[in-house]
């Protein structure tokens, strides 16, 4: 579904919030470790609530977060481009959910996945890619994972790229992908994905050889040359997110909530 | 033609409505293609991509070609018709049944090409067809296209192959930083030395003939394109006819 919508709309802006921008601030100087912790918690934590404000709460404090992160501006265009498929997540549920008050639970939802996706982008946008599989390998990830990851992630907007190509080239033959109803919308992507998948597949394949011809996996133990190192405001960082996740495992599993964080709409 | 990043393929799609333009109007035999949608246009205008791949999808290659015409609204038997005949004329006709994918990467292009010259449009646009042909194939596409020509149908080409472009296409445009920067006969476009340092091309193999001829005899033109020119030039310092 949601690759539908990207496809129908042409839309597929709102991914950009997963891709690093070069900035200088204190979040991208932070070791990416350290990051991938506070993500992870924030995350985490908007995993355990289901009520609007607690939703509302984690979403406002990821604000002052990304403009430390200069990136405020990138963030809210992108969240633009979200904001069908919000539109699109609070009337289905609204209308197929079987809880009792439905858009009140909807609105909550799409709370829960503009939280999500600020917490991840956060880490996204603040990580170089080289960064990213650094870290991992210092985590003890076998480099040709950490390499996989990295190499994934590199391709993301390159594949955004050669799904609009594609779109205009089938477009030029004729298929209307903005007309019709849903089940010959769906039919429309055919053409666009077999290609898409075929692309990628060989140049999967081309990739493949070139990094054996230039010698990838040659020698067992690798170095590297730059090494990630934990300081001062990291182990900060990682103090404050794991107080923030137990507090809150605390207060949501051992303790009665009250009333105004359980607060919902009347419908 | 033009250097690369100058602004070619983005003028094209303006021509079948993939872009719109911002400013000014694109006129397609006197309507404002504004008032058309994309598969309007593509009845009139057909586009030839760089890349194959982005277009060929299905498991044979007649089904391909048979799909662009049955969405611009070709029966079934009017499509089949056009399709086995413009495989005939493309060499392809062994391989209807086939599947694109297992073909090699020139045959791809041609049958990409098979699938938009099906629809038989009135303006045909190719980006780059001459990448990956052997000059037989070069051949082969340049005898369709004048063909084409003469039967009414206006092809325009981009492409980098100075050589195919002096040879056989008597207009040139040339591109540089998104804008055209000369617009006339093939002959005088690329004899042109700034034409010819903006669209980083090098000068045609004949015309590097012909000026090294004219620092010796000034009598022969330094801006002579074909082979024919220059041997009649030849004959003449020779004092021949």
């Amino acid at each position: 579904m949601l690759l539908l919508n990207c496809l129908e709309g042409y839309n597929i802006s709102f991914l950009e919030v997963f891709q690093y921008t070069r900035q200088e601030s204190v979040i991208h100087q932070l070791d990416p470790r350290s990051k991938l912790a506070l993500s992870i918690t924030v995350a985490a934590i908007t995993l355990l609530f289901l009520n609007i404000i607690p939703l509302l709460i984690i979403f406002l404090c990821m604000i002052p977060l990304l403009a430390a992160a200069k990136s405020l501006r990138r963030w809210a265009t992108s969240m633009k481009g979200l904001s069908f498929l919000l539109v699109f997540i609070v009337i289905f549920n609204t209308l197929l959910s079987t809880v009792e008050n439905p858009l009140s639970f909807s609105i909550a939802l799409a709370i829960r996945l503009l939280a999500l996706m600020s917490s991840f982008s956060i880490f996204f946008l603040t990580v170089h890619p080289d960064e990213l599989s650094q870290a991992l390998i210092q985590m003890k990830v076998k480099f040709e994972f950490a390499f996989a990851m990295s190499m994934a992630m590199r391709y993301v907007p390159t594949l955004a790229q050669e799904a609009y190509a594609i779109m205009d080239a089938q477009r030029a033959r004729g298929v209307e992908m903005d007309k019709g109803n849903l089940l010959k919308r769906i039919r429309n992507i055919v053409p666009i994905i077999v290609p898409l998948i075929i692309v990628s597949i060989r140049r999967a394949l081309s990739i493949a050889e070139s990094m054996e011809s230039r010698g990838f996996g040659a020698s067992e133990n690798r170095t590297y040359m730059e090494q990630l190192t934990f300081r001062k405001r990291d182990w900060a960082v990682l103090f404050v997110s794991v107080i923030l996740l137990i507090v809150t495992i605390y207060l949501r599993f051992f303790t009665i909530l009250p009333d105004w964080v359980l607060w919902g709409l009347p419908l | 033609m033009g250097s690369n990043g100058a602004g070619k393929t983005t003028l094209v799609k303006h021509i079948n409505g993939l872009i719109r333009p911002n400013n000014g109007r694109v006129i397609l035999d006197g309507t404002d293609t504004k008032y058309m949608s994309v598969a309007e246009i593509a009845r009139v205008v057909g586009l030839v991509w760089q890349n194959p791949d982005h277009q060929l999808f299905l498991d044979s290659i007649k089904k391909e070609v048979t799909f662009g015409l049955k969405n611009i609204g070709f029966s079934d038997a009017d499509a089949n018709d056009m399709c086995n005949r413009t495989l005939v004329r493309l060499g392809l006709e062994g391989f209807a049944e086939r599947s694109p994918f297992s073909l090699s990467g020139g045959e791809r292009k041609r049958v990409a090409l098979a699938s938009v010259l099906a629809t038989e449009p009135r303006v045909l646009a190719l980006d780059e067809p001459t990448i990956g042909q052997d000059a037989k194939q070069k051949k082969k596409l340049i005898e369709l296209l004048k063909e084409l020509n003469t039967r009414g149908c206006t092809v325009i080409c981009i492409t980098h192959d100075i050589e195919f472009v002096i040879e056989n296409f008597p207009r040139t445009i040339a591109m540089a930083d998104g804008k055209i920067i000369a617009d006339g006969s093939t002959h005088s476009v690329l004899t042109n030395d700034v034409v010819l340092e903006r669209c980083s091309l090098t000068e045609p193999e004949l015309t590097i003939a012909a000026r090294s001829l004219n620092k010796r005899f000034s009598q022969v033109s330094n801006r002579l394109t074909l082979l024919s020119e220059l041997e009649d030039a030849i004959t003449e310092l020779l004092g021949g006819i």
